[in-house]
């Protein structure tokens, strides 16, 4: 469904001189830089599939989104969509794909979001019957029933995404793109956008591609995770293969209620393989390799040795995973 | 002509829209309502006020000149209403609404017409009218049962001239990232179509005639409805003019489209 050949996207970053003589000297000529936002990206997503592309800021997801939306220009390489070149035949190709951007509003400030909705239904030509069956089946699962007839301006943030997320699948689309789409939302909202996304591809076959920072959202909904770093891709597989070749483990930090040192917590824990590191006299923090199995034992041999008044579970993010991948230096290890 | 068909009907659409919503606060409606013809009013006064120091101008009586001015306001009115996109460069460049635009299967320059429309703006048309209206029973005008066709055929043009113009300048915008805008310059010179050329040098004329086409808004077609024959060809030039100079805005814009290069987010 997506096929992405060697891609690449530059730009050109004018280098301004310091000083008022040098912007000066700016005026007559100019020096470029050139930035290769996107180096030599290559992969092929299958219909149905959902799938995250993280990494740090400034990784280049977002051009590598814009790319595959139509939205930039390629410097070089091949992308065929849905069997259109994006930015080729924008109009026509921009109708099989949904975008949500979670910087962005789609909606018009002033309107309704149901009258929003009915005029991008006229936007892109939805079948009247059939579109209306569609939409009210968006407006049922993602709740927004009780303020979809309120300006929208008027609606907060978690409120307004839903919102989005059906504003843009309004023309039941076969793509959908999601620009970190849980950025600033509470739980209670990220959890029902991710159901409600998990149901879309699990009963419309629809195939979805989200950026994200945030690791519960990948862990919701995908199982392929693709990396980049400095606008190369360093990793396409399965999630599980992700966490357990670059997790920084899981930590736990104790607070006691007695003075306690890293060695009595040895003690306790006995030749458990776990690193133990005095934060103060009364915390201590323990790192362990795998969550599975050691943490609940670490945990319970703790809380029934020591008198303990505060516990922290640390889980490794995105961001730490990224780092570590990129710090190791390792191959693609591409996906089977 | 499909799209056409299909992008007007969504304007339409979405005034429908825009009206409903602004009638369901009726309160702020009607002081907006009351506010818009105030301004509008105070506008009139003071134009009059100006005028009556201004007994003639060449060959210009004062209500000839009142009755251009009238005329201006009509297309410019028309203009700035669909083409309210001010703030081009600062909000669809800048802060990268232009990736949303281009991800909808509507011409983009449409949907930027469609998002800044301000349609409070057609108070200037009632203004605009009744300029004229004073113009037209002082210097006892006669009018020809097609001449409200003609009037609406130079309105719509003098207006995708000025849209047209506007539309290259707001394209600029997609290849430099600075941002300085030659707005301010292009405001100030709008300007200079409300009055008759031949009051100008041979430069601004020039200017006013093929480069920056302004007087094809207010003067030339104006001349027409003052019956002043040695400005027949002019006014009649107008919808070519209007041809033109919109397809190169739009030109330059689809160019410019190609060269966007989005906000980092």
């Amino acid at each position: 469904m997506i096929q992405v050949n060697h891609l690449q996207k530059e730009f050109r970053i004018h280098q301004a001189r310091s000083g008022l003589g040098g912007a000066f000297r700016d005026l007559f000529s100019r020096e470029y830089k050139t930035v290769k936002a996107v180096d030599d990206l290559s992969f092929t997503v299958e219909e149905g599939e959902m799938f995250a592309l993280i990494g740090e800021n400034g990784a280049g997801k977002s051009t590598t989104i814009k790319m595959l939306t139509g939205i930039l220009t390629p410097s070089d390489g091949d992308i065929m969509i849905n069997g259109y070149v994006p930015f080729k035949q924008r109009e026509e190709y921009v109708r099989s794909i949904g975008v949500v951007f979670g910087q962005r509003s789609q909606l018009w400030w002033d309107l309704s979001p149901l009258e929003s909705f009915r005029l991008l239904k006229s936007v892109y030509k939805v079948d009247e019957a059939e579109g209306e069956k569609w939409l009210n089946r968006l407006i049922e699962e993602l709740e927004i029933t009780p303020f979809v007839s309120q300006p929208v301006r008027k609606l907060s943030l978690g409120q307004r995404m839903r919102c989005e997320v059906a504003a843009s699948l309004i023309h039941k689309p076969r793509l959908l793109f999601l620009d970190e789409p849980t950025v600033g939302l509470d739980v209670l909202v990220k959890q029902k956008i991710r159901e409600f996304l998990r149901n879309l591809n699990e009963t419309e076959n629809m195939t979805i591609l989200l950026t994200t920072h945030d690791v519960s959202d990948i862990e919701a909904l995908c199982k392929r995770v693709l990396v980049m770093d400095k606008g190369k891709l360093i990793f396409d597989g399965l999630l599980n293969d992700l966490k357990e070749k670059w997790g920084n483990g899981t930590e736990v930090s104790f607070q006691m209620k007695k003075r306690t040192s890293a060695d009595d917590l040895r003690h306790a824990l006995g030749d458990m393989p776990c690193e133990i590191e005095q934060v103060n006299e009364y915390a201590l923090r323990v790192k362990v390799a795998r969550s599975q199995e050691m943490l609940p034992f670490v945990l319970s041999t703790v809380m029934s040795t020591f008198e303990v008044s505060d516990v922290k579970i640390l889980e490794t993010s995105t961001e730490d995973i990224v780092r570590n991948i990129y710090s190791t230096d390792s191959e693609v290890v591409s996906h089977a | 002509m499909q799209n056409i068909k299909h992008i007007i009907g969504i304007f339409a659409d979405y005034l429908g829209q825009y009206f409903k919503t602004r009638l369901a606060y009726r309160a702020d409606f009607l002081g907006d309502l009351v506010s818009n013809l105030i301004s509008e009013l105070i506008n009139l006064v003071f134009i009059i006020v100006v005028f009556t120091h201004v007994p003639m101008m060449k060959e210009w009586t004062r209500d000839e000149i009142i009755f251009i001015y009238g005329f201006f306001l009509v297309p410019y009115a028309l203009f700035s209403m669909f083409f309210g996109f001010w703030d081009f460069n600062e909000r669809y460049i800048i802060r990268g609404e232009m990736d949303r635009i281009l991800t909808r299967p509507i011409h983009n320059l449409a949907q930027v017409c469609l998002e800044s429309i301000a349609p409070d703006r057609i108070f200037g048309v009632i203004t605009g009218l009744i300029i004229m209206g004073y113009a037209a029973f002082q210097l006892e005008l006669s009018f020809y049962w097609y001449d409200p066709l003609i009037f609406i055929g130079l309105v719509i043009s003098g207006a995708l001239i000025y849209g047209g113009v506007y539309t290259a300048i707001a394209a600029v915008s997609f290849f430099s990232d600075s941002r300085t805008g030659i707005t301010p310059m292009i405001y100030n010179i709008q300007q200079y179509g409300r009055y008759p050329v031949d009051v100008y040098n041979k430069v601004i004329r020039f200017v006013l005639t093929y480069v920056l086409p302004f007087a094809f808004v207010g003067v030339y077609p104006a001349a027409y409805f003052l019956r002043k024959e040695v400005w027949y060809t002019y006014a009649a030039l107008t919808p070519l003019m209007a041809v033109i100079f919109f397809g190169v805005g739009l030109l330059v814009w689809n160019w410019g489209v190609t060269k966007y290069r989005g906000a980092g987010s």
